[in-house]
């Protein structure tokens, strides 16, 4: 798929998750919203490895939603590439649903139960690990929250990765600078995000987290690249990236819109075909 | 010497990593890993099979995460650290990445209960039993001796759910032979008629001291070793514990939560009320410094005083 069409469906997936969040009646919104773009670029942009009619297919490529919050974008992606029905998406979180609200192994194309902050990129090196072992060339694409960054255990597993390295790893981070009562920057300061990953033994570079071209262009590079290094991409996002009222403002970690907000979402996010 | 002579003959740790390193020599897929903790058993093991020992440096954490992710990957995978620092310091992961994610990795615990003496509280394992056994999934072992230790290398290697195996060191007297399969979870190794004690790990040794002494004062107590503590066999125990008019549990760990607590909660929900009276470290931590077994003294696990309570007792 080309930069438009990626762009195009990233438009039509966060309309997915505005109406998978209204119907379910609760949902992280605006951390779905801000890493839509990187899951559409790997999932659409010919960068899986994956085949959602046999999602346990040994030689898949791996990709971990370690913020499992954002199970929304990641939900929508995976039932629009077929790994299960769309109609799932409305179920969400009702009762008796598969979908949860953070995401389970028991759901197609679910590596990991995510949702416990930090757990993601541990998992990840282990799996990274274990395809060095193995001679396989399966890559391991752990998405991270910037937020998820304040957890010890994520600079445990950069540091084990680094050392090992673990050059089928991808680390990507969420970078939208917020947490869901602050700005990052404000409370406790991550920055420079790209510093602390090289220091780790990684290499790292930062990106437009909404340019499908960007984030291809980093993913393709790195598959076919001889550095020995995990990569680690920091995606510079917005938070409920794509619906104006929700744009950069801490009240849309969670939450969900009044009748009149959701006229505004669902103009901001028009698609001209049916989802 | 014959082989099981020399396998009762070794230290607790060393007869687990023994049977642990014939295991990973048969199977590559086979990883070990450790938080930064040796043993005198594991030097061959890094010698012999480097490709399947990685020391993943302090950081029990990423241990339990990567052993997810190995596993996850196909490895069969046992992970090592000193006991609390196995499960308590990592007890999100163990949830998270093993019991919710239902993955087969093995946690071995080095030194459970105050096996670390004069090293402090920090280094006793001495509410785990009450933790783990709160995870559903998770098999929780204690060996007694070298024997059983060994087999359970084995049962973990074969196992498809996570385990942990709370490893004692040093050499503990001999209990059992080769033969024995240890698919029961717990057997009486000593016979009496009047009081049952039940007791796990290197704690079991003491139980049958203790019952030997009673045997002094005419009263016959038998033991019961209770070496998997989850999942426990509750038929099986209901039907030896029914049997006796008095029960004791003896063990190196919190009131709070051990076997003591299991054995009360069996007795409760199947309708039994036998008297039960549980020894146990009470709920404060062992702050002083001295050898085993005289912090038993200090915090009342001593036989004289454990005797004493069940002479008055009885």
């Amino acid at each position: 798929m080309d930069v438009t069409l990626l762009e195009k469906k990233a438009r039509m997936i966060r309309r997915m998750i505005l109406e998978m969040i209204v119907s379910s009646g609760k949902g992280h919104i605006g951390g779905a919203l801000s890493c839509t773009d990187i899951l559409v670029t790997l999932y659409y942009g010919n960068i899986l490895r994956v085949d959602p009619k046999n999602p346990d297919w040994p030689e898949r490529d791996r990709f971990i939603l370690s913020k499992g919050h954002s199970c929304a974008a990641l939900y929508s992606v995976l039932a629009d590439r077929g790994f299960f029905p769309k109609d799932e998406l409305a179920t969400a979180c009702k009762d008796g649903s598969m979908l949860g609200g953070h995401p389970d192994r028991s759901i197609p194309g679910v590596e990991a139960d995510t949702g416990s902050l930090g757990h993601g990129l541990g998992i990840g090196s282990g799996l990274a690990l274990s395809a060095k072992m193995d001679g396989k060339d399966f890559l391991t694409v752990v998405l991270l929250g910037d937020g998820e960054c304040y957890e010890g255990s994520v600079w445990e597993a950069a540091q084990f990765s680094g050392s090992h390295r673990l050059n089928s790893l991808i680390a990507i981070v969420d970078r939208n600078r917020q947490c869901v009562n602050d700005f990052t920057e404000e409370i406790n300061r991550l920055d420079s995000m790209t510093d602390k990953w090289k220091a780790f033994g990684w290499d790292a570079i930062t990106i437009d987290g909404h340019s499908c071209n960007e984030i291809l262009h980093a993913l393709r590079e790195h598959r076919t690249s001889r550095s020995l290094k995990p990569l680690a991409i920091i995606a510079e996002t917005t938070k409920g990236k794509g619906i104006s009222f929700m744009e950069g403002k801490l009240k849309w970690h969670h939450g969900l819109p009044s009748a009149e907000e959701l006229k505004i979402a669902r103009k901001d996010l028009a698609v001209d075909f049916p989802l | 010497m014959s082989n099981s002579q020399e396998i009762s003959n070794k230290d607790i740790r060393d007869a687990f990593f023994d049977a642990m390193y014939d295991i990973a020599q048969e199977d590559k897929q086979v990883v070990f890993l450790t938080a930064d903790m040796g043993a005198m058993s594991l030097e061959r093991f890094r010698k012999d099979l480097p490709k399947q020992y990685i020391n993943v440096g302090v950081a029990e954490q990423n241990m339990v995460s990567v052993a997810a992710g190995l596993t996850l990957g196909g490895k069969n995978v046992f992970i090592y650290a000193i006991a609390p620092f196995a499960t308590q310091r990592c007890y999100e992961q163990i949830k998270v990445d093993l019991s919710v994610m239902s993955l087969p990795v093995t946690i071995i615990g080095a030194g459970p209960g105050i096996t670390y003496n004069s090293d402090g509280a920090t280094h006793h394992a001495v509410q785990d039993i009450s933790i783990m056994r709160a995870l559903p999934g998770m098999t929780i072992f204690n060996p007694s001796d070298a024997i059983m230790a060994s087999k359970m290398a084995r049962i973990c290697y074969e196992s498809d759910s996570p385990a942990y195996v709370r490893v004692d060191k040093g050499k503990l007297p001999s209990l059992y032979s080769p033969e024995d399969g240890f698919s029961a979870g717990l057997s009486l190794v000593k016979e009496g008629r009047e009081l049952l004690i039940i007791s796990t790990g290197a704690m079991v040794h003491k139980a049958i001291g203790i019952a030997e002494k009673l045997k002094e004062d005419s009263i016959e107590a038998a033991v019961m070793d209770l070496y998997r503590i989850k999942p426990l066999d509750e038929s099986l125990f209901l039907r030896f514990a029914t049997q006796y008019k008095k029960i004791v549990t003896l063990e190196e760990h919190s009131l709070v939560g051990g076997i003591g607590s299991l054995v009360l909660e069996i007795l409760m929900d199947s309708d039994n009320t036998i008297p039960v009276k549980r020894f146990a470290l009470k709920d404060n931590y062992c702050k002083g410094y001295g050898d085993r077994e005289w912090m038993h003294t200090q915090y009342g696990l001593d036989d004289n005083t454990i005797i004493g309570s069940i002479r008055a007792w009885l």
